[in-house]
């Protein structure tokens, strides 16, 4: 292969690896959001989902049960929020940072005896049929290519499904799907549910496969860079995979011009570039009225509105 | 019921009293030791830790606490609260970064001692200690320049500060003393001294443009098991990382606190040590004293996986001769860990990568000129923050 085609599939392929969990839980806060519930908590929910991963996957030798372990823990640690903030309707801020918190803390205190430990299996690379032979696809871990699946899939019901219609409903008039006989709690906490579930995987996938190890703060903040990508992506999966992405390019690209730009410089690129680009879309999206949930952060009463 | 609460109380109060009576007959020093990682990274605090737990364990008579992931401007609080609440004796400070902290919490408390790691300012109640491994990054760098095919060295650094600029320094140098040809490539992190992901990007990044050994500083193992999924040769930093990549940890650093804190501590004990006459108590030890060692593992200096591979190089050495890199890499050791420092990596003549004379024909550096490095030595490529033009 010619020097720029490995140049290429190089990059490619580290910015398809590292946007994974940022990728994973973008979607999930995403979903949670259109359903008006925001849930500051993703950091604390992917460390639990990373912990949980390892400790099933030490003890098991299954990297696959620590997978859907990871999904099950995060998911029923995000219905709490859930409980919080649809059935007792308190300040969602609060319970969601609550939550981030506590799910830190948990994994950190539980984790203490895993830390330096060494996996004996773990999530092992495919090569896919046809996508193998794009550059920067050769092989991956699953999630790579299930992280990009899931967007794609998560668009159409979101945007063409009765189920996304009824999701973004909920999120922008509670009341008026109330009046139409839709279970708007149900919805919420499934939706609250289902961000947790990839929060949780997206920290599966950093302590079985990009790590692969357990410490306490691995997630690095991705949880939170997860809540300001959701903005940037209007809500929409689509563009959350493209800023998923896009953040994943210039952070792998800070190391690769290291010799020849400033560090101090490229180091703020992946921080910089999103921020520039939300101010242009946001113009843009003032332009054609597109905005948060309308009910979003808004707890849904019957008869009070 | 109210009979059962104070049955429950007694017993409490009775458990206290004895806790209290065995600590009046036992514990005369009390130490509390503050880090700015957490004691999992399996890097720096965890090493630290591990020291701790062994002088605890060795002296009956010390008694000692911890606290963990404390950020570096919040040194003073935590101080206070060991010496207020826990009555600590001896404050233990293990960064860089707590330096000043710790001096104007030294001013405080005039009668209470405190050690502080890796910085350059004392007190007469502030001593401070360092385990440098300049030596052993040498002898990693003899061991990379005859591992690598590319000739190629790659390394991932935490931030450019001194420390790290006086290691990688030294890798290169003793890389090149067995294959002019090597060359290092740095990238640095400069955001935490634990950042995985960052740490995981940069040596990927590394290994995209060639390099086919790799050496970090950073708290985490992942360098080591990224150059293990491409089957690259690594060397492991601050604590045994063999475990993570049996076949392809080459060697690494690894560090003994305990033998400063050990001497230290026995020091205070026996009144050698007060908190009036430490303005001068600088510990700087290396192999000599037993401070670091050379090694994969504990005990383990070279994997014997790469013993072959190394035996079968000879290299014609400027001061050795005709000799294997195996059979050099002892002798060197031997040499550092001599009581007289019979060699010293940075012995002069040495060039940085601009051309200026940096260490003359047969000087060696002292002690300042190595902990305030800045330049860079020839081989070295990629950013150097700070490089000084002359």
């Amino acid at each position: 292969m010619s020097t720029i085609g490995f140049w290429i599939s190089g990059v490619v392929g580290r910015t398809l690896a590292y946007s994974v969990p940022l990728l994973l839980s973008t979607l999930g806060e995403i979903y949670a959001e259109r359903s008006g519930i925001l849930n500051l908590g993703v950091e604390g929910l992917m460390s639990l989902g990373a912990f949980s991963a390892f400790a099933v996957a030490f003890f098991s030798g299954n990297p696959w049960l620590g997978v859907v372990v990871s999904g099950i823990v995060a998911g029923c640690a995000s219905l709490v929020h859930a409980f919080c903030s649809v059935t007792l309707r308190t300040n969602q801020v609060v319970s969601g940072l609550a939550l981030g918190m506590l799910g830190m803390g948990i994994s950190g205190v539980l984790g203490r005896d895993f830390e330096g430990k060494v996996l004996a299996t773990t999530l092992p690379v495919f090569r896919l049929p046809f996508l193998s032979a794009l550059p920067g696809f050769e092989k991956h871990n699953v999630f790579v290519y299930a992280s990009l699946g899931l967007a794609v899939v998560l668009w159409f019901v979101l945007f063409h499904t009765r189920w996304g219609i009824v999701i973004r409903s909920v999120g922008e008039n509670p009341a008026a799907c109330d009046a139409m006989g839709i279970n708007v709690t149900l919805v919420r906490y499934a939706c609250v549910f289902f961000g947790g579930v990839l929060a949780g995987l997206s920290g599966a996938y950093l302590s079985l496969g990009y790590r692969p190890s357990w410490s306490y703060g691995m997630t690095a903040g991705i949880g939170w860079l997860a809540i300001a990508l959701t903005i940037f992506a209007f809500w929409n999966p689509l563009w959350g995979m493209v800023g998923a992405y896009l953040f994943g390019i210039l952070y792998h690209l800070s190391f690769r011009f290291q010799a020849q730009v400033s560090p101090e410089l490229l180091n703020t690129l992946p921080y910089l570039f999103p921020l520039v680009a939300l101010s242009f879309v946001s113009r843009l999206a003032a332009r054609r009225k597109v905005g948060p949930p309308a009910s979003l952060g808004v707890p849904y009463q019957r008869g009070s509105s | 019921m109210k009979r059962f609460t104070v049955g429950v109380l007694l017993v409490f109060l009775l458990c206290f009293g004895f806790v209290a009576l065995g600590n009046t007959q036992e514990a005369k020093i009390k130490a509390g030791f503050i880090y700015v990682g957490p004691i999992g990274d399996f890097g720096w605090s965890y090493a630290h830790d591990q020291a701790r737990r062994i002088v605890d364990d060795t002296y009956p008579w010390l008694e000692t606490v911890y606290v963990e992931a404390v950020p570096e401007g919040e040194v003073e609080g935590v101080i206070d609260r060991l010496i207020n609440q826990e009555g600590v004796d001896v404050v233990v400070t293990t960064s860089f970064g707590f330096m000043d902290g710790t001096l104007s919490a030294a001013q405080r408390y005039p009668d209470k001692i405190f050690f502080h790691c890796s910085g350059f300012k004392r007190a007469p109640n502030m001593a401070t200690y360092m385990a440098d491994f300049h030596q052993v990054y040498y002898l990693n760098g003899v061991i990379a320049g005859a591992l690598t095919k590319s000739n190629k060295l790659g390394y991932v650094g935490a931030f450019p500060i001194p420390e790290l600029k006086r290691h990688i320094n030294a890798f290169a140098l003793g890389a090149r003393r067995v294959n002019p040809n090597a060359e290092v490539l740095v990238r640095w992190l400069q955001t935490s001294w634990y950042d995985p992901a960052g740490a995981k990007e940069a040596a990927e990044s590394l290994i995209a443009e060639g390099a086919d050994v790799l050496a970090f500083t950073e708290d985490s193992p992942t360098v080591v098991q990224v150059a293990a999924e491409h089957g690259l040769p690594s060397f492991g930093h601050y604590s045994p990382m063999y475990k993570f990549a049996p076949d392809f940890v080459a060697s690494g650093q690894l560090v003994h606190w305990e033998a400063i804190y050990l001497d230290f501590f026995a020091k205070v004990y026996a009144g050698l040590y007060t908190p009036k006459n430490l303005e001068n108590v600088d510990y700087w030890w290396l192999l000599r004293e037993g401070a670091v060692e050379l090694g994969a593992d504990f005990g383990m200096p070279i994997n014997p996986v790469f013993e072959e591979q190394l035996r079968s190089t000879i290299v014609n050495d400027p001061v050795y001769g005709e000799t294997s890199v195996y059979d050099l890499v002892f002798t060197l050791l031997k040499a550092m860990a001599d009581p007289e420092y019979a060699f010293s990596p940075f012995t002069g003549p040495i060039r940085d990568r601009k051309g200026n004379l940096r260490v003359s024909e047969g000087v060696r550096l002292t002690m300042d000129e190595l902990i305030t490095m800045e330049w860079a030595a020839e081989g070295i490529t990629g950013a150097w923050p700070g490089e000084p033009e002359k």
